[in-house]
């Protein structure tokens, strides 16, 4: 026999019962056993084999569709409810609009309204919750270009120079000396900064207002165009990130715009700040008796 | 030519009749079908050799099919269901293998 369990596997692939039924007959002087019996006995076994195998085949074929009707059920519901999501934010839009426009008409019929109607209008300006367009300065800042100084032959190195990439704090930087240089209104890439809106870094990603936004950065600013061109250029930050990105390939420029648009930010809930002198809205405090 | 007018109608019983199988047998289906598979290619080369027995392929069918069956059965209520139908695939598949190769050497004659 063989020396190994792989050896006897792959020696005696039939089964060494055949050999003794053979050698068995041979010896007992082969009466050979009822012919039609045993011709029916293995017609039936391989029927039963031909069953097996149709069964085994449709089952793993309806388990297979299943799953792909699992897959696209899922697949419509996601779009289904996307259009949902997107529908409700149409709505919200326009409920907004009516709001505003009724809120506007009433105000607008009396000297009290008109002018509660302006301090609104100034605090949203302010606040950054309605859109702005004017004239204003351009400033892109990009990642460096990979194959500017890669070694293109035995590098490797797939892995971008972290230094070349536009940090928060770069962001953060030029934001800075706009808003210093006199910007009434600054947006990243169409994210417009609101008085409490972040510019921070998550792993990869610049997220400002918690959203990411991608490289190449333009940061547009509305304002006095020629005021903050010369103010922006004096700020001795962005002459030493100038200088930063030279060394490192990164893309750094800036043009005078006639005309950009700047959308509304998101306005944050204040939760527990509230204005001073109004009463608090919640939680009531027990109203003191007779006060 | 009886043994395979009979794996041709069960084939098409299977596939016409298209009946349910309990879910707790389900998974032991596809090693079922090679442990089949094993004894209808053993049972073929007997009988190239001449040495083919009606009864030893029945009670070798049969029981290839319960037995692996119930080891992979076995394994599942041991927790090492998944690595006891591979241990039984790769036995019964070399079986297969080398029964297919000795049906080659009997009809080509190489």
């Amino acid at each position: 026999m063989g020396a190994s369990l792989l050896d006897d596997v792959l020696a005696d692939t039939l089964d060494p019962a055949y050999e003794q039924a053979a050698t068995a007959r041979a010896a007992a002087g082969a009466p050979l056993p009822s012919r039609r019996r045993g011709r029916t006995m293995v017609a039936l076994t391989m029927a039963v084999a031909g069953l097996l195998a149709a069964v085994t085949y449709s089952q793993a074929a309806a388990s297979a569709q299943g799953r792909e009707q699992v897959r696209s059920a899922l697949i419509e519901d996601i779009q289904r409810d996307s259009g949902v999501t997107d529908e409700l934010a149409v709505q919200l839009d326009t409920l907004q609009s009516d709001v505003a426009r009724t809120r506007d008409e009433l105000l607008a019929a009396s000297a009290v309204g008109q002018g509660a109607l302006d301090d609104l209008a100034r605090a949203e300006q302010g606040a950054a919750a309605v859109p702005v367009k004017g004239p204003g300065l351009l400033v892109t800042l990009a990642n460096a270009d990979p194959s500017a100084d890669a070694d293109p032959v035995g590098g490797g190195t797939t892995e971008e120079d972290p230094r070349g990439r536009v940090r928060d704090g770069d962001l953060q930087l030029v934001v800075n000396a706009l808003w210093a240089a006199g910007a009434e209104a600054v947006s990243i890439n169409g994210q417009r900064l609101g008085p409490t809106t972040a510019i921070r870094f998550a792993g990869e990603a610049v997220l400002v207002d918690f959203r990411p936004v991608t490289n190449p950065y333009e940061v547009s600013a509305i304002g006095n165009p020629d005021t903050l061109w010369t103010n922006f250029l004096a700020s001795p930050e962005v002459r030493s990130l100038a200088v930063i990105s030279e060394s490192f390939g990164l893309r750094f420029d800036f043009a005078r715009k006639d005309e950009l648009h700047l959308p509304a930010a998101s306005i944050p809930e204040l939760r527990f700040a509230r204005p001073v002198g109004a009463e608090a809205p919640t939680p009531t405090p027990d109203p003191t008796p007779g006060g | 030519m009886i043994p395979i007018i009979g794996l041709a109608a069960g084939v098409l019983l299977g596939l016409f009749l298209d009946p349910t199988v309990p879910l707790g047998l389900q998974p032991y289906l596809p090693i079922a079908v090679v442990a089949a598979l094993d004894a209808v290619f053993g049972g073929l080369r007997a009988r190239l050799d001449g040495i083919f027995d009606a009864k030893v392929f029945v009670i070798s069918f049969v029981s290839n099919v319960v037995v692996a069956a119930l080891i992979v059965f076995l394994g599942d209520q041991l927790g090492v269901g998944a690595q006891l139908s591979t241990a039984v695939v790769v036995v019964l598949g070399i079986r297969i293998f080398g029964n297919a190769a000795a049906i080659r050497r009997h009809v080509f004659r190489a």
